[in-house]
């Protein structure tokens, strides 16, 4: 079995391909996506808090308050226009015209003195990801209706003193007892299983094909099967090759991820990161590799089954692509709002360890819970790879 | 020595496999399986070299990987020196060296180690190995490529390191599969002339291929399978016999089933 071992894993040393998809990648996809993500988001948020938003206002000289509180505004700019119909006004904004427009009905002034209530209308795109420019606008609005409140409250000789209390009974005080890495956890340790899991499955596909179906297709395998070793050694020593591989991009991926973590994280401006990153210790990264263990055998063992049934390099990369697309489908599922960890999809092969990454990132993992998934998974493993041996086994398997 | 008795292998159909025309003539077509041999009998003595003759899917292969233990007979025997190799699969197959035109190597292992790799398979030690493998080399005259990566060698190249990997484990039974299919005219006297060498040293070889003047100039008996059954099998002298010119072609085309033969006899007949 060895000799098996340490022969493919010779062959795969020398092939450029396996040393892309198992070495370099997992060492530069971390501070790509670090990098990209945490710039585009940043600077995109930036660039929409600091847009300036431009606006006509309809009947401003019935709230001339608002009307100047608005023009002062850095975040907003008058343009003046004379439509007034609500159509109009939405078709300009769709033509880019202006961005928003605020109408006061013409006779606010008059309401305000019978103190009825008045509706205004904003009408603007809100489409937007960032609506920063309505909170502002509520912000400018809130403080106006508060001042308007005092003054009719005044006018009826209420206290002064109980003013507050009347217009904002219940004032809130927010405490989060979520610690800042819970709430970053929540964000990316699902994003980080979701790069360390197909990793695992890309390390391992290439030396698959290359060792059952690319066997097939180079005439060596019949030379194989004769030789007076155990069609078992042949298999298992096939298969911990391609766990090697799976594994070695795994922990490459883990150890690139701590280690750029930690260099982005010590730049300026990522304290974020580096908060997250600092908190995650060495047994933590360790729990993410050996639950990463299991799966990739589990992976190792499917790919090996389908590479040995595929009769080229080719058949063999057209049944694993869609077996690549059915595994996001649980890793999607765990990055669903609202799935969490439980003793159901702690069953639930990729599903599982994915949400366990993401409880280990967020430093809440339950310990009972990582054993019930690792066991599940080496369960998992072991029928795969019991399957792989009876498949190889199998004369119209080996020569279709 | 080697003993075939009456050897059988029948592979399973798909439900759904519709049989074309020419195969539904084919008599080993059944509606689950396609009986590729259903009775193949002969017999190889030491320093003996036995052609296996017959048209494309007439069962050779077939007969061969049963032979190398690569597929399992659905019956009959195969005696190698006295080893069954149905009973002791892994004792026979020490015994076995097996090529073929289309074996491949290692493009990613140099010559070396695509021959050494295949000894340890067999069980040899690293001392043993490295004698033999130096022994191989100045045989073949190898030692210019020894170290080259089989993606970089020439089709002679790679044949002499398949030759050389094929008998690394000094078996006492060599099987090739239609080895010189395909290969230039030098590679092919590169594999006749090592056929020729496992002659002299005594041991048997079976061989199958299209070309009937490697039959004359290097069998000792000849086996022609026609439709999965080993419809002639006896000395090259028996063989030529039965063509009144003593031309092998007449001799084998007279072996087949009936319908090839009228149908060749038509076409002489018209030319």
């Amino acid at each position: 079995m060895w000799q098996v071992y340490f022969k493919e894993l010779t062959e795969l040393m020398r092939d450029k391909k396996t040393l892309i998809f198992v070495i370099l990648l997992p060492i530069f996809i971390f501070p790509v996506i670090f990098g990209v993500m945490g710039l585009v988001l940043s600077s995109t948020t930036n660039k929409a808090m600091n847009a300036e938003h431009r606006y006509v206002i309809v009947n401003a000289e019935q709230a001339p308050e608002f009307t100047e509180a608005l023009f002062y505004h850095k975040n907003f700019k008058k343009v003046d226009s004379d439509l007034v119909e609500q159509d109009a006004l939405a078709q300009a904004i769709r033509d880019d015209k202006f961005d928003v427009a605020i109408v006061i009905p013409a006779d606010f002034a008059s309401k305000r003195q019978h103190v009825e209530q008045a509706t205004w209308q904003i009408i603007y795109n809100q489409s937007s990801q960032f609506d920063f420019m309505y909170r502002y606008f509520n912000e400018l609005l809130t403080d106006y209706n508060e001042k308007l409140q005092r003054e009719s409250l005044t006018k009826l000789n209420v206290d002064p003193v109980k003013l507050a209390a009347i217009i904002k009974p219940v004032a809130i005080e927010k405490q989060d007892t979520a610690a800042k890495r819970e709430n970053i956890g929540e964000k990316f340790g699902a994003l980080i299983a979701y790069i360390l899991i197909p990793l695992c499955l890309l390390g391992a596909s290439y030396p698959a094909i290359d060792m059952g179906a690319g066997e097939k297709e180079r005439g060596t395998l019949e030379t194989l099967l004769i030789c007076p070793i155990s069609r078992v050694s042949i298999v298992l020593g096939k298969f911990f090759t391609v766990l090697t591989t799976g594994l070695a991009g795994a922990l490459i991926t883990v150890a690139s991820f701590g280690i750029w973590g930690a260099i982005i994280g010590s730049l300026a401006g990522m304290s974020v990161v580096e908060e997250a990153m600092s908190a995650i210790s060495i047994t933590e990264l360790v729990l993410i590799f050996s639950l990463l263990l299991p799966i990739s055998a589990v992976f190792a063992a499917i790919l090996l089954a389908i590479s040995i049934y595929a009769r080229t390099f080719k058949e063999a990369q057209n049944y694993i692509s869609p077996l690549t697309i059915i595994m996001f489908v649980p890793l999607v599922a765990a990055m669903m709002p609202g799935i969490e960890l439980n003793a159901k999809t702690a069953l639930i092969p990729i599903m599982n360890v994915a949400l366990a990454i993401k409880e280990l990132i967020k430093g809440t993992a339950d310990y009972w819970m990582l054993a019930l998934i690792f066991g599940s998974t080496i369960a998992l493993a072991g029928i795969a790879i019991g399957f792989c041996v009876h498949w190889f086994q199998q004369e119209k398997v080996l020569f279709r | 020595m080697i003993e075939v008795k009456q050897l059988a292998k029948a592979f399973a159909l798909s439900k759904n496999n519709k049989l074309s025309d020419t195969e539904k003539q084919d008599i080993r077509y059944s509606k689950e399986a396609f009986h590729s041999v259903r009775e193949v009998s002969f017999n190889c003595g030491d320093g003996e070299v036995l052609g296996l003759l017959g048209p494309n899917g007439a069962g050779k292969t077939t007969t061969l990987r049963m032979l190398s233990t690569a597929l399992k007979p659905d019956a009959g025997s195969v005696l190698l020196n006295g080893v069954d190799v149905l009973k002791h699969p892994v004792k026979a197959r020490q015994q076995i060296g097996f090529l073929s035109a289309d074996t491949g190597l290692y493009g990613k292992l140099t010559a070396l180690e695509n021959i050494a790799y295949f000894g340890r398979l067999h069980g040899m030690k690293e001392q043993a190995l490295k004698q033999r493998i130096d022994e191989l080399f100045t045989l073949l005259n190898m030692h210019d490529f020894a170290n080259r990566r089989a993606d970089n060698m020439s089709t002679g190249m790679k044949q002499k390191t398949a030759i050389a990997r094929a008998v690394v484990h000094k078996p006492r039974v060599v099987i090739l599969d239609e080895p010189t299919t395909g290969l230039d005219i030098m590679t092919v006297q590169t594999v006749l002339d090592f056929i020729k060498g496992l002659k002299q040293v005594g041991t048997p070889v079976i061989f199958s291929t299209h070309h009937l003047d490697e039959v004359a100039s290097l069998c000792d008996r000849v086996v022609v399978i026609d439709k999965g059954i080993s419809a002639f099998n006896g000395d090259i002298a028996e063989f030529t016999a039965l063509s009144p010119n003593r031309d092998l072609r007449e001799a084998f085309l007279s072996v087949l089933q009936p319908v090839a033969q009228t149908t060749i006899k038509t076409e002489q007949g018209v030319a």
